[in-house]
């Protein structure tokens, strides 16, 4: 399975740390969440933000495409987010930021023991899966309202 | 001692943020974070603080069950804990961890053992001290405890079997939704593996954020007297079963009961309704 090349990047920069090193930079990427954040005056195709049922807190999820097809993401994370959480953030903005709508929703979750590590991924820790579903749901809304406007033109 | 503290029937079993600040660096006391959020402690802990995972330091690998006597005794010593040593837990999650880990060391005999009322969560409000700085203790000799004690507060899905039929009191502290099986997982959580919802017959349902103020300390013993012995109907000297999902949340509850309200025989079933529910020929009930 490809992933998108910066993604695939990180994928191997994480799985060959030693444990230490490892928590290591989940903690740098977490600290690195808030960089993620809409700048002031950024606009976007498409705003995802809500609370859902199965994460601890409310997750918002900003998209854009640009005129090369190519998406850009912007996430906001509640405060009571886990660490992994935001960490996953940082990881996936920088992972899939460039890549085409196409190429996110193909994007398998097989991927994330392998960043965060056997001895994270557990109960408990499954929210690490959570940012990448909304951020497909993202993608998938945008594809199906521009079908849509397509349709109707 | 507050005067919150000294109307609980144990009062010594709680410290308070500002007894902690004051205390990091007393000799005999260990302070040690036990969160939900697996990397929390990475981020910043309480000056002086260990960290100890629930799963990886007190959970064994093989068997769904606590680590053995030995394993107990290496945690303690790498650690820089010994008998004598005073072990203050707090944690995330409104001290879940944190009271489940204090129930861990209880099953090893270990008796001096606090909860920081609030948690975390206060301590961080409070704009309180956190450092990245990973203490680092001399190894103890710690001695390998003689058991583990699995009956005075633990019980099994046997024994919970045996509480069911005898009608005794079971008390089922996860969410109004989850006793009535209209969901199999806690709010804000995904599904666990749980393929039933519902509750162990004839069990009371009291979440355990009922005894929790939203600053994630406990409630005064007046509230909780009102909670459990007079709603809930609990007395002196029943024998009293708690349970959630896999155990945490009811480890808050036994701490209450335990500590808080001097209940004298209160168990934890740690096994909860990941077993219960799961187990072939289990009998469930459903609705509120």
């Amino acid at each position: 399975m490809s992933y998108p090349p910066a993604l695939q990047d990180i994928i191997e920069l994480f799985e060959h740390l030693p444990e230490q090193e490892r928590r290591e930079n989940l903690i740098v990427m977490s600290d690195g969440a808030k960089r993620q954040e809409p700048k002031e005056g950024e606009t976007f195709d498409l705003e995802d933000v809500r609370k859902d049922e199965e994460c601890t807190d409310t997750v918002g999820v900003y998209l854009k495409v640009d005129e090369d097809n190519k998406v850009h993401f912007a996430i906001t994370l509640g405060p009571l987010v886990q660490t992994l959480t935001k960490a996953m953030t940082s990881i996936l903005c920088r992972g899939l930021n460039g890549a085409r709508p196409e190429e996110i929703m193909a994007v398998p979750a097989d991927f994330v023991p392998r960043i965060v590590g056997a001895e994270l991924v557990r109960l408990r820790s499954q929210t690490v899966y959570y940012v990448l579903g909304r951020m497909k749901t993202a993608v998938k809304m945008y594809l199906d309202r521009k079908r849509a406007a397509q349709a109707a033109a | 001692m507050t005067s919150k503290f000294s109307a609980y029937a144990h009062p010594d079993a709680l410290v308070d943020t500002d007894w902690l600040a004051a205390n990091l660096d007393t000799p005999g006391i260990r302070i040690v974070e036990s969160n939900e959020d697996l990397l929390l402690y990475d981020t910043g802990h309480i000056p002086g603080a260990v960290h100890i995972d629930w799963r990886r330091d007190l959970n064994d690998e093989i068997t769904r069950d606590y680590v053995g006597p030995d394993a107990f005794a290496q945690v303690c010593r790498k650690n820089g804990i010994t008998p004598e040593t005073i072990v203050v837990f707090y944690g995330d999650k409104s001290n879940w961890w944190a009271c489940y880990a204090l129930w861990v060391f209880q099953l090893f005999g270990h008796q001096n053992v606090k909860i920081l009322d609030g948690g975390r969560a206060k301590w961080t409000a409070e704009e309180k001290p956190l450092t990245r700085v990973v203490p680092n203790y001399p190894a103890t000799d710690y001695p390998t405890p003689l058991e583990r004690d699995d009956t005075t507060n633990r019980a099994f899905y046997h024994q919970t079997w045996q509480h069911m039929l005898a009608k005794k009191p079971l008390v089922d502290v996860r969410s109004p939704k989850e006793f009535s099986g209209e969901t199999t997982h806690m709010p804000e959580y995904p599904q666990e593996g749980v393929l039933r919802g519902g509750h162990i017959p004839g069990a009371k349902s009291c979440p355990w954020a009922t005894a929790a103020n939203l600053d994630g300390t406990f409630k005064t013993a007046e509230e909780l007297d009102q909670i459990y012995t007079q709603n809930l109907g609990l007395k002196k000297d029943d024998d009293i079963v708690a349970y959630c999902r896999i155990g945490e949340r009811s480890s808050h509850t036994w701490f209450v009961l335990k500590y808080l309200l001097g209940y004298d025989k209160v168990r934890n079933y740690d096994g909860s309704w990941t077993e219960w529910g799961n187990m072939v020929r289990s009998p469930i009930e459903k609705g509120s």
